[in-house]
């Protein structure tokens, strides 16, 4: 039979990192002794690349391929691009880590684009079949990643952890998606959201499919109750694996709730905005009050990561989705002002954990708050780039991140949700205290270690950038706001 | 085409009962007298020195992972095998396409030592 | 009751008891046997569905390659099982009234009313050359190509993964090389020196 050949183009980007994978793993088979850096350069020439390759391909308009598998739109351009910019910078960070630790083999670029395609298949995905193989592939290579020490007991059991726990929130998951597919008998996207305005469709059946569904996506985006992994993997993770997972899959989630809720069961936005309302403010509260008992930095960026998440899901909650006349869905600004706080978290856990990553050297460790002490002696530059993420984490202006809250409070208000605005603005303020702590050890205590910092140049630059960014962006951030807002106020047809 | 199968269920059943009827037959006809000495384990008439299990050697592990990997890889071969030419060019190059990334990762677990034993 | 639902009681009744073996057994190997004789069970209720390829892939490769693998790790894990059963008396009036709940919240949305053989007739017998092969074959190389390939990807993770972390190089083996001895080159071996002459 003749089938018709399905449009490659789209996909340009994920076929040229499979293929550039393939390449990297052949080159560090059969590369010499003396040629250590080769994995290293090719797999950032790969991003850099596949970022090239999605920039060139963006068009204006919504693709669908591979059967209606794959969809290429605004949305999945913008995230794209930004996980490319954000995995090039956590590779370069990480470099020097993994080396003066002996973890810096052929298996760690492997994985980490392996990681990345898993993560481009999920932000592109149109079918529960894909995304759920797109968030597999992921996970298995996350999971191989946080124990890649292998001497290191606490690495192997936080592995362990995450890998069983996330085993189970994927069944959770594949639960949902099958009650959700003998509801609709369709397991692609756009046509379950077409099914859902069909009177003859069994809506008890599907919310119930839509229970699982929300437990497997918050266990994975990591938001109470379903947090349990995230700060024993964010502590027991080297640093430079903690770094990747604290920020590129955030976006790979934000895409994941897009995709199953908005785009694929919209006329139930009113049972999962109730969900994800209840969830965000747990997550709020518990990831605040927690992070002030920590002494140990990681841990400390895990739970302020489970409360930045619940603001991420306050921006999904006053979302407004109108079906409009013309059979088209009209969504309101509040989904863009999740993504603009989905990027704006990532930018700053990335720079958060790179400065991190820079206190570290051959036999030390800097995870502990003490660690951190009196920086500003020792790096004055260094010491200011880490301040400047610690006032964007609490929200202090004029940062990207008070302009990330400003806009999911500005649509929490606008949706009516006024206490849970009030809430959430308190309980930002008590969890300012930490940030603040950190700013107060860095200025105004005495270093433990005076030793100079020990980094190549290529990672004080693109750190330095990185945290530039913060800054710019949060000067001027209409620009990344609209490109949100325009990503997905596409409607659907 | 399930009565096709009905063949196999009869084997299973039978399979079932050959294996439960000799040991049911011993425990009802054959005598049953333990005692310390007949239960413990005979090692030339000495006491045993020590734990008979030895630790178990991760190798073993490897091996078995292998085997799935490319186990699973056979089992998407046979519905391919069984339509080639229904599916035509697209379906076969599909396949190399498949074959092709695994034997890519066939090159990376010979290069690395994974299949040899020593 | 015919003969199919009467092989469909007997097969489930089986599954569900191996099922609660796997987690009472005291012994770990007898658990990982239990649960062989879960997958057999559900392969054959899954051949009852007509499902033929499926359930064949079940036992192929679950029980084939799966369990095997099971077996190794448990063998290789010298479990003390007494001390992983402390708790269990304990913990199993909460675990059984969250479990109880979950259950029964379950029944209540998905019960007779959208379930039950008149809500959802079986489907009419395929003809006598249908091929479940055939038809997932139809679909898998053609419609579905970019999960089948996607998959291929996973399986290449799941290589190099298990690679990274178990291969451990054994060290108190020698062992010569035929092929890198004939290999070797003068470069490797020699290096000449230019040295000034010294006096004396």
């Amino acid at each position: 039979m003749n089938f018709p050949l399905p449009d490659f183009f789209p996909a340009s980007a994920e076929i040229f990192v499979l293929v550039m994978a393939c390449v990297v793993l052949l080159a560090d088979l059969f590369k010499s002794e003396r040629q250590g850096w080769l994995p290293y350069l090719l797999t950032l020439a790969t991003l850099a690349g596949a970022l090239a390759i999605q920039v060139g391909t963006a068009g204006a308009d919504t693709t669908l391929t591979f059967s209606g598998m794959f969809v290429d739109d605004r949305l999945s351009d913008v995230l794209k691009s930004c996980l490319y910019i954000t995995v090039f910078a956590v590779v370069v960070y990480s470099r020097d880590y993994l080396m003066a630790r002996g973890l810096e083999r052929g298996e760690y670029y492997l994985l980490v684009l392996f990681a990345t395609l898993g993560m481009q298949v999920m932000i592109s995905a149109n079918h529960f079949l894909t995304l759920y193989l797109g968030l597999e592939l992921l996970s298995l290579a996350i999971y191989a990643l946080v124990a890649l020490d292998r001497e290191s007991a606490r690495s192997t059991e936080a592995a362990m952890k995450y890998f069983v726990l996330g085993a189970l929130a994927s069944g959770l998951l594949l639960y949902g998606m099958s009650m959700i597919y003998g509801a609709t008998g369709t397991l692609e996207i756009s046509a379950i959201a077409r099914k859902l305005s069909d009177p003859a469709t069994n809506m008890d059946v599907l919310r119930f499919g839509l229970v699982f569904l929300v437990a497997g996506l918050a266990f994975k985006i990591g938001v109470v109750p379903f947090h349990m992994w995230i700060p024993d993997v964010y502590h027991g993770a080297p640093t430079a694996i903690t770094l990747l997972i604290g920020s590129a899959p955030k976006l790979a989630g934000f895409s994941m709730a897009i995709r199953l809720l908005v785009d694929g069961l919209p006329t139930l936005a009113v049972e999962w905005q109730q969900m994800l309302m209840m969830l965000a403010v747990l997550s709020i509260a518990l990831g605040n009050v927690v992070a002030i008992a920590q002494t140990n930095v990681k841990r400390m960026l895990a739970y302020s990561t489970i409360s930045h998440m619940g603001f991420m899901l306050l921006g999904l909650v006053s979302g407004v989705i109108e079906l409009r006349a013309s059979g088209d869905i009209q969504l309101s600004y509040a989904f863009g002002s999740a993504m603009f706080y989905t990027i704006a978290y990532v930018l700053m856990s990335a720079a958060a954990f790179g400065v991190l990553l820079l206190l570290t050297r051959a036999g030390v460790e800097a995870e502990t708050l003490d660690d951190l002490k009196g920086l500003n002696r020792r790096s004055p530059w260094f010491a200011a780039v880490l301040m400047m993420v610690m006032f964007s984490m609490a929200g202090i202006p004029f940062f990207i991140g008070f302009f990330a809250k400003l806009a999911v409070l500005q649509a929490v208000v606008a949706a009516g949700y006024l206490y849970t605005a009030v809430f959430a603005v308190m309980l930002s303020l008590i969890g300012a205290f930490f940030y603040l702590r950190v700013v107060k050890l860095m200025y105004f205590d005495e270093p433990l270690d005076t030793a100079p910092l020990v980094a190549s140049s290529e990672m004080r630059a693109l750190l330095s950038v990185n945290a530039l960014a913060i800054a710019v962006i949060g000067l001027m951030p209409q620009s990344l706001l609209t490109l949100c807002a325009t990503a997905l106020g596409q409607a659907m047809k | 085409m399930l009565i096709e199968y009905f063949p196999i269920l009869l084997f299973i059943l039978i399979g079932i009962g050959f294996g439960f009827v000799p040991m049911i037959a011993g425990k009802l006809v054959g005598p049953s007298k333990p005692d310390p000495e007949k239960l413990s384990p005979y090692e030339c008439g000495f006491e045993a020195f020590e734990d008979t299990r030895m630790k178990f050697d991760v190798r073993y592990y490897l091996v078995a992972i292998l085997f799935i990997l490319f186990d699973l890889e056979i089992a998407f071969l046979f519905p391919w095998a069984i339509v080639l030419e229904e599916i035509g060019m697209f379906g076969f190059v599909a396949m190399m396409i498949f074959l092709g990334i695994l034997v890519v990762g066939f090159i990376y677990e010979w290069k690395k030592g994974a299949l040899d034993w020593e | 009751m015919d003969f199919q639902t009467a092989v469909f009681y007997f097969l489930s009744t089986i599954l569900v008891v191996a099922s609660l073996r796997v987690i009472t057994a005291r012994n770990p190997v007898h658990a990982a046997l239990y649960l062989v004789l879960s997958f057999f069970t559900a392969g054959g209720v899954w051949m009852l569905l007509r499902a033929e390829f499926l359930a064949i892939a079940l036992v192929l490769v679950y029980v084939g390659a799966v369990m095997v693998l099971f077996l190794f790790v448990v063998m290789m894990l010298d479990i003390n099982i007494e001390r992983l059963r402390e708790g269990f008396w304990a913990n199993l009036v909460p675990g059984l009234i969250v479990a109880g709940l979950m259950l029964a919240e379950m029944f209540a949305v998905l019960g007779a009313k959208y379930f039950s053989a008149g809500a959802a007739p079986a489907p009419e017998a395929p003809a006598m050359d249908y091929s479940n092969t055939k038809e997932l074959g139809r679909l898998i190389y053609t419609e579905y190509v970019y999960p089948f390939e996607l998959a291929s990807v996973i399986l290449l993770v799941a290589i190099i993964a298990a690679i990274a972390l178990t291969m451990r190089k054994r060290k108190d083996t020698k062992f010569q090389e035929p092929a890198k001895q004939i290999a070797v080159r003068r470069e490797d071996r020699v290096r000449l020196v230019s040295m000034p002459a010294e006096k004396e």
